[in-house]
């Protein structure tokens, strides 16, 4: 019995060793290939994934190998501690927000090498230079990749019964909330919005407002106020929002969840769900711009590529090559047909006109021409910390708790300037 | 010589052991259900579809057995590779944990020296501190040696289990201090000691620290996303966030089935071994 | 009680791997987050030195005790929960036959799978519209609470997860404890006479108190270590009311770009776990050293 078990375990030992010998490989990238990091699963993993074979397809020289990093914190805090310790990706793609904080640090290379022909094709509000103030000024660290405003859905023929239309103002906003909801047997909103920063930032710029004015932050003042406190009217005195449980894209799951199960009659999201919510849906779904208030304003959403600085040459190449195509019309009016994010390449757009895609589907035409009231952000590197650390949790609060919103405000701009 | 009246009270004493017996055999099987439940709710959601899932989400049994969303999984994941990833690192944490636990629970059970209470102190000490704690500092020492990604950096951070070094030391602690003695007196080197006589002695123990470690290591989802950057040593707990889109999320069947690949191995091999297992457990973890 | 070494340098020699790999990778991170504690640091540039900055911005603004205080409040009922229930079902658990055997099995069995999967289940369960809970709830005639959107209500429904998880370890430990229990000394107090309360308050309880004692210790340690299942149910919300410890260090890494910050919830994090350890095991050892020896 010993001697059996002497010589077992001698085998697992030589096993085991071997195993660790194979597990301590110095992972080294070959010329040609391009580590891309994601961050996102489901449907838009598919195309992407889709994407990089027909890119395959069509040429040999650069390899893309794309790898899920967890959701969009979980990706940049990947992409930071893989610059810290030498190995990042060739290339990533990061949140709109955290773009201007990034370039301040010094870690991105510029993306001018994908030609000229290529950035002059881009919708200027979708690229760097129409996406924040002053962003043609700024060196090109940032393409466009997924990109998105806020839209409305509704319940067509909810709407239709109950003799409603996609208001226009605030008031017909409420208004419509009102005639939506309905309290009989099965318990119906009338209006869902997650409590969530881009869309206060909407309703801020259509009550006129701007996060940075005369060059300090004021988190649009008055209006700012005014926009969280019509949610508050919303949730609290009319009833007739709810408010989606649980945080970040959690309440957007949630609000889009109630909106196909018919739990509410109209909801704002993103205009990535345009596709999801009409393959998954019952009923027929209409989309509608948002209302206005002061005026109309929609801020835009959504993520951009970045190249990490201090790549070798021929890494470099590579990555720049496979955002050229990826930039190509064909590609951009591809990841929007089959998504519902919008087409980055005006050619690309315009193929999609041409060819009928949005007669046949007008739901996935009004992001696109919502773009022409979008918001610019301020190219600014405390951004990204304003957004998730001063003023996301509070907004939350404020609805809630019913807390003053300009108290909430006010702490949060407190919050910003104590640092 | 009993009495009727005597006789009565005790059938009827009888009876009602018996009626509390069948109440309490009851509530047990509503305790069962309550923790069996959820499973199979989790598995027949799994075999919804998409409108009957959004129609009726709590009617525990499907209409049809559809395999969509399984397909789906098993389109979207490379779930046998993860698989495959998880339970070598699983099961190489466990060997490693066991193989370095003896040594030290000797020593610590058994042996005189000084600086005994100190090092004790600091095993119980390391129990205390989490993986999300230590993942920063750890992923810089491991990056520029090239570790990062690589089946070293889920196993060696885990080759020690604290709590497991603990056990071993209690359960050694029991075994009489004679057959050390006699072991000595024979010639056995200290080694032998401990790998060949003392470690068959604490089997039980050491059965039962290597389940609780590997399943505590097959579920963990933070450090193998931390320290993972690509699919070759990825494991299964990522590819189950995978399936949730941000901000979709009704596909729940697809979660769910996700869940039950997950989870089914580590099941089967516990009802499969549930008795043995449950014995090892139950015969002298504590001493 | 201990022996001699065979040669004076085993022990350490013995005690070496463990050590090394402890200080390595334990110790040592615990030191580097001692001293990232007192920078401000965000992964991307140079860290600036801010003293006790980041210990006062986490005090002043009442976060630090409002972690502490909730996760502290969530530990007390997962411990006490876990503890009682495990110890219930063992004791009720003890004895052969197949039904036994299957419920052991089932409340096992939730120990068995991961967090994750666990949390997503009971996060589809407890939906306040579509959730098993609520159906089974409305259809009974009361109004569905709303578990996990309620601040006040919140850090319980993610205690009774968690307790719904981990008793099964405890009822494991508590069987184990009780085959330590001596059945002729059980069957003789029975036969004096004593019933079953009695039995278990003078003979069960005394012997189990070390088993209990490594029970809670344990729970308490795990119960503070929660992580995953606010990750997957709350994210730390509604307003904040779950962010438990972890979350809380998590959240200041991932989502607030702090890693000073981060680094100074660790060090208070670990002091305090340290203390109310050390102290849980001392109450409970104290009080049990005049009945048993152990």
């Amino acid at each position: 019995m010993n001697g059996t078990r002497t010589s077992s375990r001698r085998a697992f030992a030589l096993g085991l060793g071997a195993l660790f010998a194979t597990a301590c490989e110095r992972p080294s990238r070959p010329r040609g290939e391009v580590a891309f990091w994601f961050s996102y699963g489901g449907n838009n993993r598919k195309v992407l994934l889709e994407l990089v074979e027909r890119f395959h397809r069509e040429q040999t020289a650069v390899r893309v190998v794309p790898t899920f990093q967890g959701d969009y914190f979980e990706g940049l805090v990947k992409l930071r501690t893989g610059l810290f310790v030498g190995a990042p990706p060739t290339l990533t793609h990061v949140v709109g927000e955290v773009v201007p904080y990034l370039a301040e640090a010094g870690v991105l290379e510029r993306l001018d090498g994908v030609g000229a022909d290529v950035t002059a094709d881009l919708e200027p509000s979708l690229a760097q230079r129409g996406t924040f103030e002053g962003g043609e000024r700024e060196p090109l660290v940032a393409l466009p990749f997924n990109r998105s405003t806020p839209i409305a859905f509704f319940n067509r023929p909810l709407f239709e019964q109950l003799g409603l239309v996609p208001p226009t103002t605030w008031e017909e906003l409420r208004d419509t909330a009102r005639r939506g909801a309905s309290t009989t047997a099965l318990q119906r909103w009338g209006f869902e919005c997650p409590i969530d920063w881009w869309f206060w930032m909407a309703l801020v710029g259509q009550a006129g407002g701007r996060l940075v004015e005369g060059g300090r932050l004021t988190l649009g003042g008055e209006a700012g106020v005014r926009a969280l406190e019509l949610w508050q009217t919303m949730v609290h005195d009319d009833r007739t929002m709810r408010p989606p449980p649980g945080r970040d894209f959690n309440a957007w799951e949630a609000s889009n969840g109630d909106f196909l199960a018919g739990r509410a009659a109209m909801i704002w999201t993103s205009t990535a769900f345009v596709k999801y919510l009409e393959d998954n849906a019952s009923f027929a779904v209409g989309a509608a711009p948002l209302p206005g208030d002061v005026r109309r304003a929609v801020p835009t959403g959504g993520t951009f590529f970045v190249m990490p600085k201090g790549l070798p040459a021929h890494e470099r190449d590579a990555g720049l090559a496979f955002l050229r195509w990826m930039m190509q019309p064909e590609q951009a009016s591809e990841w929007a047909r089959r998504t519902g994010y919008m087409p980055v390449s005006m050619r690309g757009r315009q193929a999609l006109e041409d060819e009928g895609f949005f007669r046949a589907h007008p739901n996935f035409r009004v992001a696109v021409e919502q773009l022409a009231v979008a918001d610019t952000w301020p190219w600014s590197p405390e951004l990204f910390r304003v957004q998730r650390e001063a003023v996301q949790p509070r907004l939350e609060a404020a609805v809630a708790e019913r807390r003053s919103a300009r108290a909430v405000l006010a702490e949060a701009l407190a919050a910003v300037e104590a640092r | 010589m009993v009495s009727v009246a005597e006789k009565l009270r005790g059938e009827g004493r009888h009876v009602k052991r018996r009626l509390s017996a069948i109440a309490l055999d009851l509530a047990l099987l509503a305790v069962a259900l309550l923790w069996v439940g959820p499973y199979l709710w989790m598995v027949a959601t799994s075999f919804k579809s998409l409108d009957e899932l959004v129609r009726a989400p709590a009617w525990p049994i499907p209409s049809a057995l559809r395999w969509d969303a399984y397909r789906e999984v098993f389109a979207a994941i490379p779930v046998w590779r993860y698989t495959l990833n998880t339970v070598v690192m699983a099961t190489l944490i466990g060997v490693v944990q066991a193989a370095l636990a003896l040594p030290a629970g000797y020593a610590l059970a058994k042996l005189e020296f000084s600086g005994k209470r100190t090092a004790f102190l600091a095993v119980m000490a390391c129990l205390i501190i989490p993986p999300q704690v230590t993942f920063v500092p750890v992923f810089t020492m491991l990056g520029p040696l090239g570790l990062v990604n690589t089946m070293a950096a889920l196993v060696a951070p885990f080759a020690v289990s604290a709590m497991g070094t603990f056990l071993v030391r209690q359960a050694l602690l029991a075994v009489p201090n004679e057959i050390i003695e006699a072991a000595r007196l024979d010639g056995a080197g200290e080694l032998t000691i401990v790998f060949r006589i003392l470690a068959p002695l604490v089997r039980p123990t050491l059965a039962a620290m290597f389940l609780f470690s590997f399943v505590y290591h097959y579920s963990d989802y933070f450090w193998p996303l931390m320290m993972t950057t690509d699919d070759h040593v990825r494991t299964l707990p990522l590819a189950v966030a995978l399936l949730r889109e941000q901000g979709t999320g009704v596909r729940w069947h697809i979660v769910m089935a996700g869940n039950v690949v997950l989870s089914v191995p580590v099941l089967l091999v516990f009802v499969l071994a549930q008795r043995r297992i449950l014995r090892a457990v139950t015969a002298r973890v504590l001493s | 009680m201990s022996l001699k070494p065979a040669r004076a340098y085993h022990p350490y020699a013995m005690l070496a791997p463990t050590l090394a790999v402890l200080v390595l990778f334990f110790l040592v991170p615990l030191g580097i987050a001692f001293r990232n504690s007192f920078f401000a640091w965000d992964l991307l540039t140079e860290p600036e030195p801010v003293g006790l900055g980041n210990y006062r911005a986490l005090w002043a603004s009442g976060e630090l005790v409002a972690i502490a205080s909730r996760t502290l409040g969530y530990s007390v009922v997962v411990v006490v929960a876990s503890l009682a229930l495990g110890l219930g079902l063992a004791l009720a658990l003890n004895r052969e036959g197949r039904l036994y055997a299957f419920v052991r099995g089932a409340v096992f069995s939730a120990y068995v799978v991961s967090w994750v999967a666990v949390a997503l289940l009971w996060l589809w369960l407890l939906d306040p519209q579509a959730g098993l809970v609520a159906r089974v709830t409305k259809g009974l005639g009361f109004t569905p609470v709303d578990w996990l959107g309620n601040p006040s209500v919140v850090l319980f429904t993610l205690a009774g997860v968690t307790v719904w998880k981990i008793t099964g370890y405890a009822m494991v430990i508590f069987l184990a404890g009780l085959q330590d229990v001596p059945r002729s000394v059980l069957e003789a107090a029975a036969l004096d006479g004593a019933g079953p309360w009695q039995r278990f308050r003078r003979i069960v309880w005394p012997l189990l108190r070390p088993t209990a004692t490594f029970v809670g210790t344990t729970g308490l340690i795990l119960s503070f270590q929660a992580f995953d299942i606010v990750r997957v149910m709350t994210q730390g919300g509604p307003v904040r009311s779950s962010t438990i410890f972890v979350y809380a260090i998590y959240e200041q890494v991932f989502v607030n770009m702090r890693v000073g910050r981060a680094s100074a919830l660790t060090v208070v994090f670990f002091l305090l776990l340290v203390g109310l350890t050390g102290a849980q095991w001392f109450l409970w050892r104290k009080s049990s050293e005049g009945r048993v020896a152990t």
